[in-house]
C-alpha cells in the first residue's frame, strides 16, 4: 500500500484547539502537525479549520479510539468517519494505537492494554488489515504506556509490534515517553525493548512528558520532555535512526513557544543524526 | 477477561489477581490510574459540551454530576465527542429545583451537535426567486444539518447568552420571561443562538418534516393569520439550504 508524501523527517508538534488560532495567523517554522482523528470526524467547523491548517503544513491523523484489540466487533461507523477524514485531509500519516477500547458493549475511552498471545496476534491483526483496507494506506500502530502487565502474555509488546508488522505490513509509531514510563513502573529493559524493534518498520517518534503520582509514573502528556526521556530518544536515533517526532501535550497544555521550544530541541536531535 | 478488565475500571468489580502483575504497587493501584483516566476522560467530554452548565453551578458541583451521570451512563463510542446526549434528561432528574437548567443543557447539546454537523450549501435567494410560481408550491427545502430547535418554559437563550465568555457577569434575567423557542445554527463556523416566532418555529417544524414550501405556509397561516412567509424566509436563511 502506498502512503502518499511521507512526513518530512523532522519535529512536528501535537496541535490542539488552544492553539488553532495561533497556528493559522502566525505560521510557525514547524516540519508538521499532528492532531486526534476523532476531533474532527463529521466535517463541520474543526474540519475547516484543519483543512486551512493543512494549506501550510503536512499533517498526520492519530486515532485514540478505534481500539483495534477490542473482543467487540470494529465500529463500521467509526471506520467511515477516519474513511472521509482521511479522504478530504490527505495526511502524510495515519496513526492508531495498539490498544483496545469495548468490551461487552461499553466502550472506556482509554487506551488499554491486553495480553500479548498468539490468539491475540492474530486478532489484532485481522482488524488492522480490515482497517487498512478500508482507508487504502497503511496504518502506524503505537506502543502504550501501560501500568499493568497480564500474566498470560506470551511475549513483549515490542515482539508483538513487530510480529503484527511482518503479518500486516503496518509500521510503528515509537512513543519513547511511553517506553520510558513502561521502564520505570514495570520493569521493562528499554534498550532491549529497542533492540526488538525492526529498525525499517518505525517511522515515526513520539516525545512527551509524564508525572509522578505515589511513586507511579502516569503519562499525562502534561510537561516537558524529561532528560531520562532525551537519552533514550538518543538510544533510540543511534539505533533505529533518524524519523519524524513529536512532541505531544495534552494537559495543562502551555502557551505554544513552550511547544515550540521542544520541537526545536527534538529537531536538533534528528538534525544532528542526519548530518 | 477483557470484560473483567471493563468492570474494574467502571468500578463495578475487582480484577482477579491471578491475571495480572505489577512488580513495584498493587494491582488495585493501577486499575486506579485507569479509573480515574476513564472518569476523567468522560468528565473532560461534559465540561467541554456543556461550559454554561458549568458556568452555572460552578465547577465542583458540575463534577458531583458527571460522577452521578458517568456512574449511570457507559460511553458507547470511541469517540468522545458523542457522549453526555442524555446529561440533560439527568439533570432533569436530579435538579428539580434549578428546572431551567435541563432545558439550558438540551440547548447546548444541540449547540455541541451543530459545531460538528456537516457542511451543506446554503439557500440562494436569487435561485429561489427564479422558481417559477407554480413550481412554488411543491418545494421543498432542505434543513441545513446544524439546524437545532429547542423550546423551554424558560428565557434559555438569554441565559445562554448571558454565560457566554466575555459577558458582563451582573445580568438580571427574569424566569418567568419565557417560554422561549430557541434556534441553534452554524454561520462561519461559530455556532448562533437566537429566540424564534412561534409562527416561524411551526413554518420551520414542517419544511424540517419535508413538507411542500405551499403546504406548510399554508397550515402556518391557519394558525398564525399574521405569518409573513419572506420576513420568515430571510430569518431563518441561515438553517435553510440548496
Amino acid at each position: 500500500m502506498e502512503m502518499p508524501a511521507a512526513l518530512p523527517c523532522t519535529a512536528g508538534i501535537g496541535l490542539r484547539a488552544p492553539h488553532y488560532r495561533e497556528v493559522l495567523r502566525d505560521n510557525p517554522d514547524l516540519g508538521w502537525v499532528e492532531v486526534h482523528s476523532e476531533n474532527f470526524f463529521d466535517g463541520g467547523a474543526p474540519l475547516h479549520t484543519l483543512l486551512k491548517v493543512r494549506e501550510n503544513y503536512p499533517v498526520s491523523l492519530h486515532g485514540v479510539g478505534m481500539g483495534l484489540a477490542s473482543t467487540d466487533p470494529l465500529d463500521e461507523e467509526h471506520l467511515s468517519s477516519l474513511r472521509n477524514l482521511v479522504d478530504a485531509v490527505q495526511p502524510a500519516a495515519v496513526s492508531e494505537h495498539l490498544c483496545w477500547n469495548a468490551a461487552g458493549g461499553a466502550v472506556i475511552n482509554d487506551l488499554l492494554p491486553f495480553p500479548y498471545t498468539q490468539a491475540f496476534l492474530s486478532h489484532v491483526a485481522i482488524r488492522v488489515e480490515e482497517v487498512q483496507e478500508k482507508l487504502g494506506r497503511r496504518l502506524l500502530l503505537e506502543n502504550l504506556s501501560s501500568y499493568l502487565f497480564f500474566a498470560r502474555s506470551e511475549m513483549s509488546e515490542g515482539e508483538f509490534l513487530a510480529e503484527l508488522s511482518r503479518r500486516t505490513g503496518c509500521v510503528i509509531l515509537f512513543d519513547v515517553n511511553n517506553l520510558y514510563v513502561n521502564a520505570r513502573n514495570l520493569g521493562v529493559d528499554a534498550k532491549a525493548y529497542i533492540r526488538t524493534l525492526p529498525v525499517d518498520a518505525v517511522l515515526e517518534y513520539h516525545l512527551a512528558g509524564h508525572s509522578i503520582a505515589d511513586g507511579m509514573l502516569v503519562d499525562t502528556h502534561s510537561s516537558r520532555v524529561c532528560a531520562e526521556v532525551w537519552a533514550l530518544y538518543e538510544f533510540a536515533l543511534q539505533h533505529i535512526g533518524p524519523r519524524p517526532t513529536l512532541i505531544e501535550w495534552d494537559n495543562d497544555i502551555p502557551e505554544l513557544g513552550v511547544l515550540l521550544d521542544e520541537a526545536a530541541r527534538a529537531r536538533q536531535y534528528v538534525e544532528d543524526r542526519h548530518a | 477477561m477483557l470484560e473483567n478488565f471493563a468492570r474494574a475500571i467502571r468500578g463495578e468489580g475487582l480484577l482477579p489477581d491471578n491475571q495480572v502483575i505489577c512488580p513495584n504497587y498493587s494491582a488495585e493501584s493501577a486499575v486506579g490510574v485507569y479509573r480515574n483516566n476513564y472518569r476523567g476522560n468522560l468528565r473532560g467530554a461534559l465540561a467541554i459540551a456543556y461550559p454554561v452548565i458549568q458556568k452555572i453551578v460552578g465547577q465542583n458541583f458540575f463534577a458531583m454530576m458527571a460522577k452521578k451521570f458517568i456512574e449511570n451512563h457507559p460511553s458507547h463510542s470511541g469517540n468522545l465527542h458523542r457522549y453526555g446526549a442524555a446529561f440533560g434528561d439527568f439533570i432533569c432528574a436530579l435538579e428539580p429545583g434549578l428546572p431551567y437548567l435541563a432545558d439550558v443543557a438540551r440547548l447546548e447539546w444541540a449547540c455541541h451537535l451543530a459545531y460538528y454537523a456537516q457542511d451543506a450549501d446554503p439557500l440562494d435567494l436569487a435561485r429561489l426567486a427564479q422558481v417559477v410560481p407554480e413550481q412554488y408550491e411543491s418545494l421543498r427545502l432542505p434543513v441545513h444539518p446544524s439546524c437545532g430547535i429547542v423550546k423551554s418554559r424558560y428565557p434559555i437563550t438569554a441565559i445562554w447568552h448571558a454565560h457566554q465568555p466575555g459577558m458582563p457577569a451582573d445580568f438580571r434575567i427574569n424566569l418567568d420571561d419565557g417560554p422561549t423557542i430557541a434556534l441553534v445554527s452554524r454561520e462561519e463556523d461559530e455556532v448562533r443562538v437566537r429566540a424564534l416566532q412561534e409562527a416561524d418555529a411551526l413554518w420551520l417544524h414542517s419544511i424540517r418534516a419535508g413538507i411542500p414550501l405551499g403546504v406548510a405556509t399554508f397550515s402556518t397561516l391557519e394558525c398564525y393569520p399574521n405569518f409573513d412567509l419572506q420576513a420568515a424566509l430571510l430569518n431563518l436563511l441561515p438553517v435553510l439550504t440548496a
